[in-house]
């Protein structure tokens, strides 16, 4: 039991210290992840649209050198100048503009020159170019953007761009079913403007510049929007370009390290973006790894989703701050597990040491050492319990002590009356004799005054010793108690009844007091009567005229037997009171104060031995030159009888 | 009329002594027998009107004799027996316990010659009545 409780205690305070963390953890962790987590899509979103800032402001860079260009005085007029001139003029803007294919086309949309080594033919052709048709069809608007090249229009323009557009497509799990291996047709970033002459359409000059295994836009991003941020080894921050939901231009790795050209979106990606033309925000499964990502579509000129923009950073590192919060929330709840057991220990310590000392005193009190060590006293309640039972044990050995006597008056009493019985029938013999030959001595008419009256002194003390030995035998005899059930206070008034003439004689007063209700209790009568008129007569004699003499009925309990009610009758005087020294020897027989002849010494005695037998007790109280109580409790309940 | 004899059985002289002289000032015819055996013997032999006996508490003499006497007579002649049982010590359960066993009264120790003397008339009387009837 001893034990048990510690462990208990520290079990419990584990329990809670346990609970604690993983709530918190639990929480914490979800908590703090998920708000690193919206921080991280917030930001791709801002990325992302980074991202578009910097895409459309390559296609305005095209138009704008191509604005220039036409304002160009042999542009201006291009079909008044050389060929070869002119070719030469637009190489050199495409070599600052850095674009990958620029020519011109007359009003119609012929192309009168380009640059790259295959020469506009001069038999006439279908518009290939989209920008230009564009231009054509819907005269007037500004035309810039993107659009899609297939194969053809690439060979007529330069077949190192249809080269660098044919991308070999990588089979990539999670994307949409395809038949195609290759791709021929790419996007372009792309712009036209017309050249005018007296207000007249003359012809358009056109350029662009072709967006496969053209990183310059991806990487651009990835330095400016992520700032080249590598997190063990990998960049954190990863663009690409889609033509279709093929990588056409991107920085995401192959875990070869290789671009990742040629590998395809997912299926639930490519069918958000590209075909319900939603922006997509998400954790994202790109290539090998989880990213945070955010996708939105990319339009062509004419209005059609043909591709798609991504940004998207690495979701380990945000995974790494998770890990690292868990971990340092376990740490902690692992520390006040810790710290939990050596408190719960202190505590269980600190209760159960004097609980132990209180547990080994029970056990010596158990043994019958009613003064056993409890140890100090505790401040906690503890203490109270400690207090409590050294109470306890303090009226155990008052009880004990009032155990004993009462043993030890009863032992006495035993003793004696056995002693009396003896003595008694012994004498009782002799007294007989004495008592016949007296008589008959007494009978005779022939003596003379002197010896009769003689005779007379030796029949009477003969008669005393008669009542002495009487009373011996009354005290020592065990008589029957013929008990019925009884009112007290009917008793009470009874006996009064039969003393009232001597108080008023002797000038006292008398008064009885009854208590209310007072349940019947099985008594003898007679011989509680007599007890009763043996207490109050010894108060008569007690006390000086003018006193009192009160009595009182009531219910009480039991002096040293516990939690024993019963009924109390009180007679309390206002006599001369004991001395302290005769209060111990009050019930010994032929104890007595008074004058010889006056008392046997026996009355005392007797009453002590039928409350006794009664189960109940004779208490005094005395005080000289007060007065005195005596107290008859008798039980309640019946009690054995002998 | 005869004078009655009565048998006082005691193991105390005085008290033999004392009966003797108080009981045939009174006319009566008194023997006097200090054990329980003299006393059979004379119950066997001779009739006597009354028999005064010590029950000697502790000790269980008296006891003893009354049984001895019942099993001896004839029971109607026991039931008209009258015997007064003595003791210098006794409590309300010997006397009843003596009054079962046979005895008629019971006179507690020490007697005076005028206790003695009332006992005895009262319980002659009484057997008188019972054998009139």
């Amino acid at each position: 039991m001893f034990s048990s409780t510690r462990t208990r205690l520290i079990l419990s305070l584990l329990g809670v210290s346990l609970l604690v963390g993983i709530v918190s953890l639990f929480i914490g962790v979800r908590l703090l992840y998920n708000t690193v987590l919206n921080e991280a899509y917030t930001r791709i979103r801002l990325d992302l649209n980074a991202a578009r800032e910097i895409y459309d402001s390559r296609i305005k860079n095209i138009y704008t050198a191509l604005d220039i260009a036409s304002l160009d005085k042999s542009i201006n007029t291009y079909d008044s100048q050389e060929k070869l001139h002119l070719v030469s003029k637009l190489e050199n803007i495409a070599r600052k503009a850095n674009l990958d294919f620029l020519g011109i086309t007359d009003a119609e949309g012929e192309t009168y020159c380009r640059i790259g080594p295959i020469p506009a033919s001069e038999k006439p052709q279908e518009i290939k170019n989209p920008i230009v048709k564009y231009l054509i069809e819907n005269y007037g608007k500004t035309a810039m953007g993107t659009v899609v090249l297939d194969r053809s229009f690439l060979m007529d323009e330069n077949p190192s761009l249809a080269e660098q557009a044919r991308i070999e497509l990588i089979p990539t799990p999670r994307a949409a079913p395809i038949e195609e291996k290759i791709e021929t047709s790419t996007m372009a970033l792309c712009a036209a403007v017309p050249i005018y002459k007296n207000d007249k359409l003359l012809g358009v000059i056109y350029g662009g510049i072709v967006l496969s295994r053209n990183n310059e836009i991806v990487d651009t991003v990835r330095e400016t929007v992520f700032r080249d941020e590598v997190y063990k080894g990998r960049s954190i921050g990863t663009a690409t370009i889609f033509y279709n939901d093929i990588r056409i231009s991107t920085n995401v790795l192959t875990p070869e390290g290789k671009r990742a050209i040629g590998t395809r979106v997912s299926e639930e990606v490519r069918n958000r973006v590209l075909v319900k033309g939603e922006r997509w925000t998400d954790r994202a499964f790109v290539v090998s790894d989880w990213y945070i990502t955010a996708y939105e579509p990319i339009e062509d000129i004419f209005g059609r989703k043909v591709g798609i923009l991504y940004t998207g950073v690495l979701e380990e590192k945000y995974v790494d701050v998770r890990k690292n919060v868990v971990s340092v929330f376990i740490l902690i709840t692992l520390a006040g597990m810790v710290v939990s057991i050596g408190l719960g220990y202190l505590v269980a310590n600190n209760i159960m040491r004097p609980v132990g000392r209180l547990i080994s005193a029970s056990q010596e009190v158990s043994r019958g050492n009613l003064n056993p060590d409890i140890g100090p006293l505790s401040a906690s309640e503890i203490g109270v319990l400690q207090n409590t039972f050294s109470r306890m044990l303090s009226s155990l050995r008052e009880r004990d002590k009032l155990q004993r006597a009462e043993l030890l008056q009863s032992e006495k009493q035993a003793s004696i009356g056995r002693l009396a019985a003896g003595v008694a029938h012994e004498i009782n013999n002799p007294l007989t004799g004495v008592l016949t030959f007296t008589h008959l001595l007494l009978r005779r008419a022939d003596l003379n005054e002197e010896v009769l009256s003689d005779l007379k002194v030796i029949a009477n003390e003969t008669e005393r010793v008669r009542q002495i030995v009487k009373g011996l035998l009354d005290f020592s005899r065990q008589t029957e108690l013929e008990s019925e059930p009884t009112d007290i206070n009917q008793l009470v008034n009874a006996t009064v009844t039969l003393v009232d003439n001597e108080a008023l004689v002797k000038g006292l007063k008398l008064e009885f007091l009854p208590g209310k209700s007072l349940p019947r209790i099985t008594v003898d009568r007679s011989q509680l009567q007599s007890v009763l008129m043996n207490i109050i007569i010894n108060a008569f004699d007690a006390t000086e005229p003018g006193g009192s003499v009160i009595i009182k009925t009531g219910m009480g309990y039991s002096p040293g037997k516990i939690n024993r009610k019963g009924i109390e009758i009180s007679v309390t005087d206002t006599g001369h009171g004991i001395p302290q020294e005769n209060l111990d020897r009050l019930f010994d027989p032929f104890f007595t104060t008074k004058d010889v002849g006056q008392g046997t010494g026996l009355g005392l005695a007797v009453s002590y031995g039928i409350v006794e037998r009664h189960g109940g007790t004779i208490r005094v109280w005395s005080e000289v030159g007060k007065g005195s109580t005596f107290t008859i409790w008798l039980p309640l309940e019946e009690k054995g009888e002998s | 009329m005869r004078a009655k004899r009565i048998l006082v059985v005691d193991d105390d002289k005085i008290v033999l002594i004392s009966c003797k002289r108080v009981l045939e000032a009174e006319g009566y015819q008194v023997v006097l027998v200090s054990n329980v055996e003299e006393a059979l013997e004379l119950l066997g032999r001779i009739h006597f009107d009354l028999m005064i006996m010590d029950i000697k508490m502790p000790d269980r003499d008296g006891l003893y004799l009354l049984e001895k006497i019942k099993k001896n007579w004839p029971l109607e002649k026991w039931e008209e027996f009258p015997i007064l049982a003595t003791s210098g010590y006794s409590t309300l359960d010997t006397i009843n316990n003596l009054i079962e066993r046979g005895a008629k009264d019971f006179l507690a120790k020490p007697f005076t010659p005028d206790e003695l003397l009332s006992s005895v008339k009262k319980i002659l009387r009484k057997g008188e009545n019972h054998g009139k009837r």
